[in-house]
């Protein structure tokens, strides 16, 4: 790696929407700048994580150093600072635009701007980066170049007059765009001689060498050997190993202002070592961090229990080795009486404790049961103290407690018009209050309401979808508690209190809530050697009964001309199934049950 | 040990019924005759595939032509499959050679001949005496057809005969199970299957019915048939040997025993189960694929069943049967302490006297109806025990 001056720096990310080819086109730039060899590509080489590559999702930050010769004869170095492209890692968005002087807005030209698009152009704005509009996917038939154009000018308010039109498949517009690159995006400040002030951005756990630590230089400059300082977490370190991203890892001896690239420092936690926070030098310290670090915090929770009881100590490694390489995920033992002994587990948002609970069940092997996911509650109790409830089996009985309030949050929706009327039922529908609608282009339109979070945690997002036929897209933030006139809701299963099953409901909807889970249950669980009522109750006052009758029968009259391998099958997937089940009293529940009120039709 | 029943798949059916996914062929209404090319490359696939079998020198004591419809087959190519596993196989002078047969697609003479070929058991078909029910199944003949085929059954003396009825059809009421089961008593088979209908997906009434649901019978309803199946026949001197089968004394399926007991078998014929040498193998489910498999030397690759799936296979087909399966028998064969473990799992079932173990004769079996009615529960239980184990113990 040779040195590079400040002036032939290019710092830039890509913003686009989930399949808008943000993926293909960073592989494409890779292939161009020779940057990575032909033999080495996998399809979409940022997108590390199996889940990542299954759903065209980036979760995990990656970055990657190009040498690019311009038309103008000079050797530039480009960084590309991939950004996560969902509404739970905005934190992390902020963070990796930060961290760059530019950015690419890619749209697809036969789609236009989406939701998640235009939050993370916002953000790029408030952080004073350049923004350069993409078209791309324009060799699809079904493109239409001059509309998105209008609307990108309308709704993002960019120039788009010379708007460059690509298709990162098809290879079409590459050199535009890494040609935009160098003559827009503006090089880094040259502040080499200033104290070290680096920018983390992102930070992941490595068995043998601890920590990576991905960062920007934006003041002076770090070697290797340097003991460095985290300023928001006050740890200290010697850089056992410095390098760049090309994406591999290489290691170098020197990074100045301006320049992109990793250290590992044998740190034990990603905890230590947090997205946002400033690297400095430990005996020449900058007097003040950067900007804009804050802790992420948990805003979803639910119980994860394993299926069997057995595997309780390998659910607490697990959580322990995801934690290591997740700051915002928290955990902390809870039991249950009908679910045994498990964890309360926080995340971000839907999707991080989706990626969490797939990674726990296919890389450490687990069966866990998952109760329904809930929000923090703010209880004010009747001696005046303000408490948060993460779990509503926790709530305080109704005469300990004078109000609830929950979390609220501003949606923005946005989607063709002809959907709008079903989406501000479904907005309605969960306890939304209309706020404003505004017209971006002829068909494209946007809602803007202001919901309970716990309305969105259940399956908000996909009847979004639905409705929509999946045109719709959408984008949340916290705005702050409201009080409300909530409920517990109980669920009980034969007689006995499920508290796994208990849900904090509004009044208004406790009855609906109530006949409809104890109907949705009577569906999941299986049949008995004895009637099993189930009842849902608020407090002491059942509000929804229904039974499901005894068990008549169960036998398979016939073996297939002595085909017994279907027999075979059918007993080894009931003894299965029966394995997972939980055992409430003598009742057996499946794990559907526990997530059953994110099943209710509505 | 050598297998010594053989079960021959015969395809052919005019129409497929509507509670039906076997492996068959449907051919229509025109009586199939001895040079229809459907049949003929049938039969000369399903005898290479006879004759391709490695040999032993224990021969056969049980044959069952199933189906399909093997009652239209015409006696010329029966007994070239009968020759052809007389060649290979010898059989035995007393073998009992079983064939199903349907109501309209026989007379006396055909057979007649199917029993000079050796037949010497036939089970017919019928499902009910209900006309309406007959069609709703798709069947393809009637009532009096049924009648017919029993008179020709009478008039050639076959004492060996047995009928096969099914249990909760759609909009099948109690009193309608109990008016076919005693026309079935007055006609005096020395065999009954009788069937619960079971709801497969891929057929039309899988895709028209959901199990329980209107026009289906509800559970309490087909477990209330179950229960007065047994009573009738019972008193009516038939014994309840098997889950879904009554027999008269000395009447009993021989062949159908050497499934319940876990004992080897030969299987020919396209998707037809067979086990042998501990492998149990499936032929593929279409003719095209069949003929194939058959010209590519009818291999079967597959491992050998595993020692705990052969405890449980044991276990499964084995307490279908009265008599249930002998506990120390099964511990002998495979070694460790396999009485208590199951004994143990089963304590629950035991108190509701669904199980009853008679420790004098080792004997476990399921209580005749309600451990019958049950049997999946009991066996779910079983099947969730480990006996993995046992597949590293010798012997």
């Amino acid at each position: 790696m040779t040195d590079v001056p400040v002036s032939r720096i290019r710092n830039f990310s890509i913003i686009a929407h989930i399949d808008h080819g943000k993926s293909t086109l960073a592989d494409r730039m890779l292939q161009v700048t020779k940057t990575v060899a032909q033999r080495e590509m996998k399809e979409q080489f940022l997108d590390n994580m199996d889940l990542e590559r299954e759903r065209g999702i980036t979760i995990k930050l990656q970055a990657a150093r190009m040498n690019y010769k311009a038309k103008d004869g000079e050797d530039y170095v480009l960084n590309l600072i991939d950004t996560p492209g969902h509404v739970d890692f905005s934190y992390e968005v902020s963070r990796s635009l930060a961290a760059c002087e530019g950015a690419l807005l890619v749209v697809d030209s036969s789609q236009g701007v989406e939701a998640q698009t235009l939050a993370n152009v916002y953000l790029a704005l408030e952080n004073d980066l350049e923004v350069i509009p993409v078209l791309n996917k324009i060799d699809l038939p079904g493109s239409e170049p001059e509309r998105v154009s209008q609307e990108i000018e309308e709704v993002v308010g960019l120039d788009c007059t010379d708007i460059i039109k690509a298709s990162a498949k098809a290879g079409i517009g590459i050199d535009e765009i890494l040609e935009s690159i160098v003559n827009l995006v503006p090089p880094p400040e040259d502040t080499i001689d200033k104290p070290l002030r680096a920018l983390i951005f992102d930070s992941y756990y490595d068995a043998y060498r601890g920590v990576i630590v991905y960062f920007r230089v934006m003041d002076g400059k770090v070697r290797k050997g340097d003991r460095v300082r985290l300023m928001a977490s006050g740890k200290e370190y010697e850089i056992d190993e410095l390098g760049v991203l090309s994406p591999n890892q290489i290691q170098v001896e020197e990074l100045h202002a301006g320049e992109v690239g990793y250290f590992a420092a044998a740190i034990k936690t990603v905890e230590d070592a947090r997205v946002g926070d400033t690297i400095t030098l430990a005996n020449k310290p900058a007097d003040e961090p950067l900007p804009g670090y804050t802790e992420a915090k948990p805003m979803v929770f639910c119980g994860l229990f394993p299926t069997d009881s057995d595997q309780y100590p390998d659910l607490k490694d697990a959580l322990e080795k995801l934690k290591l390489n997740d700051a915002a995920l928290s955990y902390e033992p809870e039991t249950s009486s009908a679910m045994g002994f498990g964890f309360r587990c926080g995340f971000l948002g839907l999707l991080h404790m989706e990626i969490v609970q797939e990674r726990l069940e296919r890389e450490y092997n687990l069966e866990l049961i998952t109760t329904a996911p809930s929000v923090i509650y703010r209880v004010t109790t009747t001696e005046e103290e303000v408490i948060e409830i993460d779990n509503p089996s926790l709530l305080p009985p109704p005469q300990k407690r004078t109000k609830i309030e929950e979390p609220y949050i501003q949606v923005e929706i946005i989607a063709p018009e002809s959907f709008v009327g079903t989406l501000m039922e479904l907005c309605q529908s969960c306890r939304g209050e209309f706020k404003d609608m505004k017209y971006f282009t002829l068909n494209r339109t946007c809602l803007i309401y202001e919901l309970p979070l716990a309305e969105v945690v259940t399956d908000f997002f996909d009847r979004l979808k639905s409705r929509s036929r999946g045109y719709a897209s959408m984008e949340y933030q916290l705005i702050g508690y409201r009080e409300n006139h909530l409920v517990k809701l109980d669920i009980l299963v034969n007689k006995e209190v499920v508290d796994a099953l208990s849900t904090i409901v509004h009044r208004d909807k406790a009855y609906y809530v109530g006949r409809a889970l104890a109907e949705k249950l009577k569906e999941l669980i299986p049949r008995h050697q004895f009637k099993v009522p189930i009842q849902a109750a608020i407090g002491t006052k059942v509000i929804a009964s229904e039974h499901i009758p005894a068990l008549r029968k169960d036998v398979l009259a016939k073996c297939y001309g002595g085909d017994i391998s279907r027999k075979k099958k059918l007993l080894q997937k009931q003894a299965k199934g029966k394995k997972r089940m939980k055992a409430i009293g003598t009742v057996d529940v499946p794990q559907e049950a526990f997530m059953a009120v994110l099943k209710l039709d509505s | 040990m050598n297998p010594t029943a053989a079960y021959l798949h015969i395809p052919f059916c005019r129409r497929r019924c509507y509670y039906c996914d076997f492996a068959i062929s449907v051919v229509g209404d025109r009586p199939l005759t001895d040079n229809s090319n459907i049949v003929t490359d049938y039969i000369n696939y399903l005898c290479q595939e006879i004759l391709a079998t490695p040999e032993t020198d224990t021969p056969l004591q049980t044959i069952f032509f199933g189906g399909g419809t093997p009652s239209l087959l015409p006696v010329k190519q029966l007994a070239q499959i009968i020759d052809t596993l007389q060649q290979k196989f010898k059989i035995a002078q007393d073998a009992e050679i079983s064939m199903e047969i349907d109501p309209n697609t026989f007379n006396p003479e055909k057979l007649q001949g199917y029993l000079e070929c050796g037949v010497n058991r036939v089970s017919l078909g019928i499902q009910t005496f209900d006309e309406k029910l007959l069609q709703i199944c798709g069947r393809t003949h009637t009532v009096k057809d049924i009648f017919q085929a029993i008179e020709i059954i009478k008039k050639l003396s076959i004492k060996n005969f047995s009928l096969d009825l099914i249990t909760g059809l759609p909009y099948q009421t109690l009193e309608q199970c109990q008016a076919s089961l005693e026309t079935a008593i007055k006609i005096n088979p020395s065999h009954l299957s009788c069937y619960d209908l079971v709801l497969e997906p891929v057929t039309v009434f899988g895709k028209k019915y959901q199990p329980g649901k209107n026009p289906l019978p509800t559970d309490e309803t087909t477990a209330a048939m179950y229960h007065l199946t047994q009573q009738l026949l019972t008193i009516n001197g038939y014994q309840h040997y098997e889950i879904s089968n009554y027999a008269q004394p000395g009447y009993q399926c021989q062949h159908n025993r050497i499934y319940w007991e876990n004992k080897p078998y030969y299987g020919f014929g396209m998707g037809a189960a067979s086990y042998v040498n501990q492998k149990r193998y499936t032929r593929p489910r279409t003719r095209r694929e069949y003929y194939n498999w058959v010209k590519e030397g009818a291999v079967i690759d597959v491992p050998e069943t595993s020692k705990s799936d052969r405890i449980l296979e044991t276990l499964m087909l084995g307490l279908r049967l009265a008599e249930g399966v002998n506990l120390s028998a099964i511990s002998q064969q495979f070694g460790g302490q396999i009485t208590t473990k199951i004994l143990d799992c089963l304590q629950q079932y035991q108190k509701l006297n669904w199980v009853i173990f008679e420790p004098n004769l080792s004997r476990l079996r399921l209580k005749d109806p309600e451990g019958f009615l049950f049997s999946n529960q009991i066996l779910t239980t079983l099947f969730e025990l480990d006996f993995s184990e046992h597949d590293y113990l010798l012997g």
